[in-house]
């Protein structure tokens, strides 16, 4: 049942409860930008879904108990101009903003954490990172001169 | 809490299968069911393949069935990101996306949690992207998102497929939407597909503006648009037998092309 454009059937006092199979909507889990409360997650959704889709979608797929849900339209600015002096719009997006139930919490972690990373000998990243470092060795002026430049005679 | 005394009741269960089986634990099993195909062990493939096919229904041993699946998955917002041991890495390596032929051969009921797979699958990788864009860095391994795309796009494309099978031969119709070959303003002929209503057409007052028909002073518009075309049309034969002529004059000894 899943289309690229969602075509609901009308409803009348009586019909079955719409149900939706293979949803084509995809969140995106966002960093807040303003410091939010411990409960809330904030989701970059489709403009066509709405408050009671984000809560049954992330209920239903995610097992994410949902307590409210408050969404808003984010527009994108259309000021931005190109080489040839058009403007550039960046696109709209909806951004939801979730709070758990069961007094849940959720901090956004870290997911590009500094790994020291141990290069295997022989390969192509040691001696890339060796020639790296010899290149700025040679850049580096000579120690025994105190800082002073290289503009001054000798 | 109930849900860990439960996850560690399921898992007590599994570890019962997996001296037989070699079960890994559920979150690599639903990477390899996403990245499945061209796996270097063939062998956790096919076992995955089965455990993709149900690995939602959980164990039961009412009917002494050797249902063979991992837990029901109890991560939440975990889903929306990668396994903790992939944060930072520079590439995450992944499968070949999947093909129609080899979506064909699995059942229905495999294609629809298949679908679910590539969801979450798909929602972690925007999650990520978008965290890099934030954080000024690389994605890790980029073409998993047009994998995914593919995939998704072609598991879409095999139901639909099943679904026309179906209605064709249950009810005869070829489209699930009715519509109708119908000429607008502008003089083109187009496929005007049907929308529901509470109303009949001819109390819809709206509906009564919009013109299913060519005007005469439309015409003239619609000649020039001929015009353009034929045009356009004679100018390529033109060039390509003009090209020909010169290549002629430069190579007498060339055979034309037969095309």
């Amino acid at each position: 049942m899943s289309v690229t454009k969602m075509v609901y059937p009308l409803y009348q006092l009586g019909n079955p409860q719409l149900r939706i199979f293979r949803p084509s909507w995809f969140l995106t889990l966002v960093r807040p930008g303003k410091e939010q409360p411990p409960d809330t997650v904030q989701f970059r959704i489709p403009m066509d879904m709405t408050k009671y889709d984000v809560k049954n979608y992330l209920e239903k797929i995610y097992n994410v108990p949902v307590g409210v849900v408050r969404t808003r339209i984010q527009f994108g600015s259309n000021k931005k101009r190109n080489h040839l002096n058009q403007r550039v719009k960046k696109p709209d997006y909806k951004v939801a903003y979730v709070q758990l139930a069961q007094s849940q919490t959720f901090t956004f972690p870290d997911i590009f954490p500094e790994k020291d990373r141990t290069l295997k000998e022989g390969s192509m990243e040691e001696m890339q990172e060796k020639f790296m470092e010899d290149e700025k060795q040679r850049q580096k002026s000579d120690p025994r001169r105190g800082g002073v430049t290289e503009w001054f005679g000798l | 809490m109930a849900s860990s005394s439960s996850l560690g009741r399921v898992l007590t269960l599994c570890k019962r299968f997996q001296s037989v089986f070699r079960i890994s634990p559920a979150i690599s099993v639903q990477h390899c069911a996403v990245n499945l195909k061209r796996c270097q062990n063939n062998l956790l493939s096919e076992k995955s393949s089965l455990i993709a096919s149900s690995w939602i229904t959980p164990i039961s041993f009412v009917g002494q069935r050797r249902a063979l699946h991992t837990t029901v998955s109890r991560r939440g917002l975990e889903e929306f990101f990668d396994q903790p041991e992939n944060w930072g890495e520079p590439n995450v390596k992944s499968g070949a996306p999947w093909t129609a032929k080899q979506l064909r051969t699995k059942s229905n009921e495999d294609l629809h949690k298949l679908w679910y797979v590539l969801l979450k699958e798909r929602n972690m990788l925007l999650t990520l992207a978008q965290e890099a864009k934030r954080q000024s860095l690389q994605m890790p391994s980029p073409e998993r998102m047009k994998k995914i795309e593919r995939s998704m796009v072609r598991l879409d494309t095999v139901v639909r497929e099943r679904e026309t099978a179906l209605r064709l031969l249950q009810t005869g119709q070829e489209k699930g939407r009715p519509g109708d070959w119908r000429r607008n303003v502008f003089g083109y002929e187009y496929w005007y597909r049907f929308k529901e209503y509470t109303i009949p057409w001819y109390m819809n007052k709206r509906h009564e503006r919009k013109k299913f028909y060519t005007p005469h002073f439309v015409q003239p518009h619609i000649r020039l648009r001929i015009e353009r075309f034929l045009r356009e049309r004679a100018r390529k034969v033109n060039l390509k037998r003009k090209t020909l002529a010169k290549l002629k004059e430069r190579f007498p000894q060339m055979k034309l092309p037969s095309s």
